[in-house]
């Protein structure tokens, strides 16, 4: 419902330990590769949508101020989404709404982050409710453990095998992120190398975890009459879907994620989407920890509860395989936290145009998007279509 | 429009410190709002709420805490950083693409669990050239009501008017936090905080969850006997550096362009019957007026000496005591939103003004100097 919607320009930074520039640098380095990409200027865009994680990240608040130059937002009207980790797709979302509502054309969308400039664990641990829940948190590791370890206890899946297809998703992934030129982590490492990583929080491992990146992605949303116009290839938001569950870590189920569920439900039904997994050609799932991953291809209906071990192991997510997940490396290899679900925007759109470059899936026509925060509570996907 | 959205209920809470804590007040204005409108929290399609984490006593993620306290468990939300009336435009976007018929907007900011305004506002400046300078709101807005007086020959009793204009309004506000009968003399010989503002021309900092629920229009026909439309909304953002910018010449003539023009407002003085506008410093007052075109540059001095801004007033501005009285920060845009509902719906109580309001405007600004404007034109 609403008007059509397409993304039409895509940018990103090249992500990672970025001491060469500032944070505002950073982000021009994001929009003016969306305008150079799109042949669009400043002058052409109605609105700028921002958004970050905490403002403890890098110690400024309310960075839509700061970054207002960088964004080349001065003089024009305004958004600021923050949802957490999910933030990256709410801001698409918001940029889709705006879009869709009628009130704009053309629609600027920035997700940034600089986590070099700050302690994300530390900022993370700011998230759980100080009286009772802070003191067992420790940063994000300490939730995705426990929720690995009772997704496992509940559907009986062997400590070997979950081991194992944990660390296929780490080999694969890292290997991915060779061909995605923005991705921040870029080694290979082998099966034995992640099962004998650094233990972070058991089960997780250092190579089960996603980096602290520095990063921005910007995205330029458009009407079709827009499109039309500008005659680019677009690529179509299909679905839109959000849901939040309970804040205090004990309300909610672990092992059946409820809100990733309902979310990517929502998306569907607006997309038609019927059996994902044959339906889709791409998903960018947003995996800080790859045990995560699992859990997501389940939550999306990839595959069924408990079964998605086996099929990581016999390659059915991998590029080659049924439905490729995260061809581009993924968050587990790049994470500047409110630019990562952009960022998996992006990918979809760029997949779904043809235009991914050395990690293109041949012919991807269908992808979903998908970002989660706060700490696991909230799950947005977005669904990017070749056609209307 | 393509499709209009009204507001069809709305509530909001005291400003002055509470013992409750901040999901006893989130929850109660929810269920409020809910209430008022005859609606459970099942009927509510969407939820988007407006905080910042910087004002959320030292939680970050600040949506996540309170995320199922405003009814948005397993809903599709979002919130909005900084100012609330986003959040407001935000759920009127939603409802335009009809995806949606009911939309909950809320702002939440529990003020007294928070560091003084200003150990905040210091957070929006640079790390490298402002921030060692110290630079927080208050002195931003010292310098720019320096500049105004400069330019246009405005005194310090023009400005300290509107402190007493605002703050003898809010007697008549049952929500407001500060209100009281004060003179001119009072409020100049108030404590000077960052020369030449005083201390009663500068907003302190509240409690406020602050509420309005937001339908299509077949819906908020159904909801509600008079609902209120939004007609229009704009908003523009300066550029960053206090350096850069012309503090006399800000970005609310862009937003509030933007809003007229949606609403079809061509003579804002004429067609404007009321306005609730974000003065956390006394002067601002006077400068967003002179931009809102309420009345011409630099004689929003001669406005406030002539009386028609007071609440008996031809054009009232701030009835309800504004942001002078009651400062959640967050919350303020919204709770002027909320107020002018109020006036156009009768509802105003005490602080109802005389005249019959059909068309009336909300206003909210953050950042240094107004570096953020947001517009929105309730009517009829």
């Amino acid at each position: 419902m609403g008007r059509p919607v397409a993304i039409i320009g895509v940018g990103q930074t090249y992500h990672g330990k970025r001491m060469d520039v500032s944070y505002p640098e950073l982000v021009r380095e994001a929009v003016m590769a969306v305008f150079k990409d799109t042949g669009l200027s400043p002058e052409d865009i109605d609105g700028v949508v921002s958004g970050t994680m905490p403002s403890m990240m890098e110690g400024i608040a309310l960075t839509h101020f700061y970054l207002a130059d960088a964004m080349q937002s001065a003089g024009k009207p305004i958004m600021k989404t923050e949802t957490c980790g999910s933030t990256g797709v709410s801001i698409a979302h918001t940029a889709y709404y705006w879009v869709a509502s009628g009130l704009a054309d053309l629609i600027l969308a920035v997700g940034h982050e600089k986590m070099n400039e700050g302690d994300s664990q530390a900022t993370m641990t700011t998230v759980a409710e100080p009286f009772y829940q802070r003191y067992f948190i420790s940063g994000a590791p300490g939730v995705f453990s426990m929720q690995s370890q009772m997704w496992t206890v509940r559907y009986g899946i062997s400590e070997e095998k979950v081991r194992d297809a944990a660390a296929f998703i780490s080999v694969t992934h890292h290997e991915d992120a060779f061909d995605n030129p923005y991705a921040h982590i870029k080694m290979k490492v082998s099966m034995d190398d992640v099962k004998n990583a650094r233990i972070i929080t058991y089960p997780v491992r250092l190579l089960d975890v996603c980096p602290n990146s520095d990063g921005a992605c910007a995205v330029i949303f458009a009407s079709e009459e827009m499109v039309k116009k500008l005659n680019r290839k677009p690529a179509w938001v299909k679905g839109v879907g959000y849901r939040g569950d309970e804040y205090f870590f004990g309300d909610s189920d672990k092992a059946v994620w409820e809100s990733a569920a309902q979310a990517a439900k929502e998306a569907y039904k607006q997309a038609g989407i019927k059996n994902p997994r044959k339906e889709l050609d791409v998903a960018e799932v947003y995996n800080p920890f790859t045990f995560q991953e699992m859990l997501f291809y389940e939550c999306f209906g990839f595959c069924g509860p408990g079964e998605s071990p086996d099929l990581v192991l016999k390659g059915t997510f991998t590029r080659n395989g049924e439905l490729a997940c995260d061809p581009s490396g993924g968050t587990l290899c790049t994470n500047p936290i409110g630019a990562t679900g952009l960022i998996r925007v992006a990918e979809a759109a760029l997949q779904v145009t043809g235009r991914a470059g050395a990690h293109q899936i041949p012919g991807a026509k269908l992808a979903l998007a998908h970002a989660m925060g706060g700490v696991d509570q909230f799950n947005g996907i977005m669904i990017l279509g070749s056609k209307l | 429009m393509s499709k209009r959205v009204g507001i069809v209920a709305v509530a909001q809470n005291a400003g002055a410190e509470s013992k409750d804590n901040f999901y006893d007040q989130a929850y109660r204005v929810t269920k409020e709002v809910l209430d008022k409108a005859g609606l459970t929290r099942d009927d509510v399609e969407t939820i988007v709420s407006a905080s910042s984490d910087i004002y959320h006593g030292g939680i970050s993620c600040a949506n996540a805490y309170y995320w199922e306290t405003t009814g948005a468990f397993m809903k599709n939300g979002s919130r909005q950083d900084g100012e609330s009336l986003f959040a407001l435009f935000y759920g009127a976007m939603r409802i335009m693409t009809g995806r949606y018929d009911t939309a909950l907007v809320i702002g939440l900011c529990k003020g007294s669990e928070n560091p003084p305004n200003d150990t905040c506002t210091l957070m929006y400046s640079d790390p490298f050239y402002l921030r060692n300078v110290g630079l927080t709101e208050t002195m931003a807005a010292a310098f720019q009501m320096r500049a105004y007086m400069e330019k246009y020959g405005i005194t310090e009793e023009q400005c300290a008017k509107v402190a007493v204009k605002n703050l003898g309004n809010a007697l008549g506000n049952p929500y407001a936090h500060r209100k009281g009968r004060y003179t001119v003399e009072e409020v100049l010989q108030s404590p000077r905080i960052s020369d030449p503002l005083t201390e009663l021309q500068c907003a302190p900092q509240s409690e406020g969850m602050v509420a309005a629920l937001l339908a299509s229009e077949e819906k908020a026909k159904k909801l509600s006997r008079k609902p209120v439309w939004i007609k229009g909304f704009g908003s523009s953002i300066d550029a960053y550096d206090i350096g850069d910018r012309d503090l006399l010449d800000g970005q609310l003539k862009n937003a509030a362009a933007r809003a007229y023009q949606m609403a079809g407002i061509k003579e804002p003085a004429k067609e404007i019957d009321l306005a609730e506008i974000s003065e956390p410093y006394a002067f601002q007052e006077l400068m967003w007026c002179e931009d809102l075109g309420l009345c011409r540059a630099g004689e929003a001095g001669k406005l406030i000496d002539s009386g028609k801004t007071e609440r008996t007033g031809e054009l009232p501005v701030n009835p309800s005591g504004g942001v002078l009285a009651n400062n959640p920060y967050v919350s303020r845009g919204l709770q002027r939103a909320v107020e002018a509902y109020l006036q156009i719906t009768g509802q105003a109580g005490e602080r109802q003004v005389e005249k019959k309001v059909k068309t009336a405007l909300a206003h909210g600004a953050h950042g240094f100097a107004g570096q953020c404007h947001a517009v929105a034109i309730l009517g009829l």
